[in-house]
């Protein structure tokens, strides 16, 4: 038996006007100008996201994601704990999801303050993800991607040291020195919020997360990677003593609902598009700073990239990822099956993506809540088919 | 013309590979952050010195350690493997970042050095003229800035950048962002130079898109008694693009 199924609603709020002669730039992260910035049209676009993201609430979801990225039209959210501090007072029951802040670009201390207060705030609601951060937050921020790993390693030992121990205490690290670690306000949830680390799945992630029991968010990989990282999890979790449980595996997923299946795809389709070639773009260099990745990885993606021709290929990446867009049925039992495949309940939705309007946004949220998630609710058990297949 | 012998040696746990050619008085070169040049070049110098071409950790064929952070964890090192090789006192040159480290070794240890040749270093601050930030530089475009003339520089080269090409390039890099991602530039470093009290020559192209030329001017500053040399029509590797300024280096140190 598995336990109830969890939807959230993850969003980038990226900032959707893209200048006409955006193609000539290779990548649209890090060195893409902030003169195409106009703040006029970002407040439009906070106000529009944060309605989508309180929508989210009022609709059922029972969590809504928010992460962190710099210097990019992909994301609004070089601050998303700001995000959520503003989401919190307009929600009720949503889970709120800092999926998160790369602790290497946030002194710990104020990371374990910022998170409690989250905590507090919104009667304890939070779930927070420890990402290392892209390649390209380090070329945007003052932090080495050479030392990366090691002190994102020393980084989450602080926080959790400040959630579970009565303060003050000392920590004298190869990073970090702190000499009354003692930060109030302490989270509600006990001993802490719930803990994800969320990454592409590079082994040493994997062993971060299997050594401290979180969960592990893997994103942007592929469904068969996907399902290699899981298992490699729980192996690797069970070797230190943890169980994971499936909802501490999150499926990261894009999906679009609509009426008929020509409609759908012909209202999402080109959205879709936009995001991987042009919000997504960014160059081999900005993804791996030197000492970002171990030489093997980076040999590991400088092929996988060679292998990666022509463009935008929408059957090629239905086929590859968490992608299902359709009908109320087809987006239904795609999900049932992935769910199944990965021995998870955990859905993780992207309900928005690139320059898609409002109101296809508020379309999408709808018919997911009201007519695809009361299919999939209805399941009592992991394998069981649902009445429309 | 000797033929260098390729030697391991574990330096404090780090495998440390060391080429050795020519007998005569001993010659220590220092090579930059990347390893592309190779040292047959230095073979010029080998029918009069014994000249001993280290691999420093991180890069070439000598072994890694993430925990050097800092250029002074190189001069340790070199103390340690000078130690081993019983080589008391020894000419130093250096390019690039390893002009920087043997500025930086002669400036704490001046007299183990009977003479310093810096080609092209790195290490000045200079908001006029600064270094180009070669950590953000895209990879494919390093290799035309290092030379003024490519060709010189291609046949070091894979025709198209292999994997195992790229992975080596990318080691490197990673072992110079270990050492400067965060601080470029140690504001300390020339606080020290004039400890150097050896003759020392510094040799520039006067065409270098790395390291620009202008620097010579601060060098004069803090070593005021160097022989600079500044060459016509090269770029940053001056050695490889001008035989005759590392025939100006063995008359110097000869």
């Amino acid at each position: 038996m598995m336990s109830a199924l969890r939807f959230n609603s993850m969003h980038f709020m990226p900032y959707a006007h893209l200048p006409a002669n955006q193609k000539d730039h290779k990548s649209l992260w890090v060195d893409f100008s902030n003169k195409h910035y106009d703040p006029d049209k970002g407040h439009d676009l906070y106000q529009r996201y944060l309605k989508e993201l309180v929508l989210a609430d009022q609709l059922g979801f029972d969590a809504v994601v928010v992460n962190e990225h710099h210097n990019t039209v992909y994301s609004m959210m070089p601050a998303p704990n700001l995000i959520a501090a503003a989401i919190i007072p307009q929600t009720k029951n949503v889970r709120i999801c800092v999926w998160g802040t790369p602790p290497n670009l946030m002194m710990p201390n104020r990371l374990a303050e910022e998170y409690a207060m989250l905590d507090v705030m919104s009667g304890g609601r939070l779930e927070v993800a420890f990402p290392l951060g892209t390649g390209m937050e380090y070329w945007a921020n003052p932090a080495n991607p050479a030392t990366a790993r090691d002190r994102f390693k020393e980084s989450l030992k602080i926080i959790l040291q400040a959630w579970h121990e009565d303060g003050p205490t000392k920590h004298f690290g190869q990073h970090y020195t702190y000499r009354f670690l003692n930060p109030w306000p302490r989270p509600m949830q006990k001993p802490n919020p719930p803990c994800y680390i969320v990454g592409t799945g590079s082994p040493e992630t994997i062993e971060i997360a299997a050594q401290l029991g979180f969960g592990y968010a893997s994103v942007f990989v592929t469904k068969a990677r996907a399902k290699e990282l899981n298992e490699s999890l729980r192996e690797r979790a069970a070797h230190y003593g943890f169980t994971i449980r499936p909802e501490q595996l999150p499926i990261l997923n894009f999906v679009y609902v609509a009426e008929t299946q020509e409609r759908a795809e012909q209202e999402y389709i080109p959205h879709l598009q936009r995001f991987f070639e042009d919000y997504l773009r960014t160059s081999p260099q900005y993804l791996a700073p030197p000492g970002y990745l171990s030489v093997d990885q980076l040999k590991v993606r400088a092929a996988a990239a060679d292998k990666m021709h022509g463009g935008f290929n929408f059957e090629m990446l239905n086929q590859a990822f968490f992608i299902s867009v359709g009908t109320p049925e087809k987006v239904a039992n795609d999900m049932g099956s992935w769910c199944d495949e990965m021995q998870t309940t955990h859905l993780n939705c992207v309900t928005h993506v690139a320059d898609m309007p409002h109101w296809k946004a508020v379309k999408n949220l709808t018919l997911l809540a009201e007519e695809v998630f009361p299919r999939l609710r209805s399941r009592t058990g992991a394998g069981q088919r649902i009445a429309a297949e | 013309m000797g033929k260098f012998q390729r030697e391991t040696l574990t330096v404090d746990g780090v495998k440390t590979v060391v080429y050795t050619a020519g007998s005569g008085e001993p010659l220590v070169f220092f090579h930059g952050a990347g390893t592309v040049d190779g040292h047959d070049f230095a073979e010029a110098w080998t029918d009069k010195f014994k000249v001993i071409v280290p691999y420093h950790p991180g890069f070439g064929e000598s072994g890694d350690d993430p925990t050097f952070t800092d250029l002074h964890d190189y001069v340790m090192h070199y103390l340690e493997l000078f130690d081993m090789m019983k080589l008391d006192r020894f000419n130093l040159v250096g390019l690039s970042l390893g002009g920087y480290l043997a500025a930086k070794f002669a400036s704490e240890h001046s007299h183990r050095i009977r003479k310093l040749a810096l080609i092209a270093p790195a290490g000045i601050l200079d908001d006029q003229h600064p270094m180009a930030d070669i950590l953000a530089i895209p990879g494919e475009q390093i290799p035309g800035m290092l030379v003024s003339n490519f060709d010189v520089l291609k046949k070091r080269l894979p025709e198209k950048p292999d994997l195992d090409f790229i992975g080596d390039r990318y080691r490197e890099a990673t072992t110079t962002a270990r050492l400067l991602w965060e601080h470029p530039i140690d504001p300390k470093f020339t606080r020290h130079l004039r400890r150097i009290t050896v003759p020392t020559m510094i040799l520039w192209g006067d065409e270098d898109k790395l390291i620009p030329v202008q620097q010579t001017e601060t060098w004069r500053k803090f070593l005021p008694k160097a022989d600079i040399q500044v060459f016509k029509g090269a770029g940053h590797l001056v050695h490889l693009e001008k035989p005759e300024a590392v025939a100006a280096i063995g008359k110097f140190l000869g």
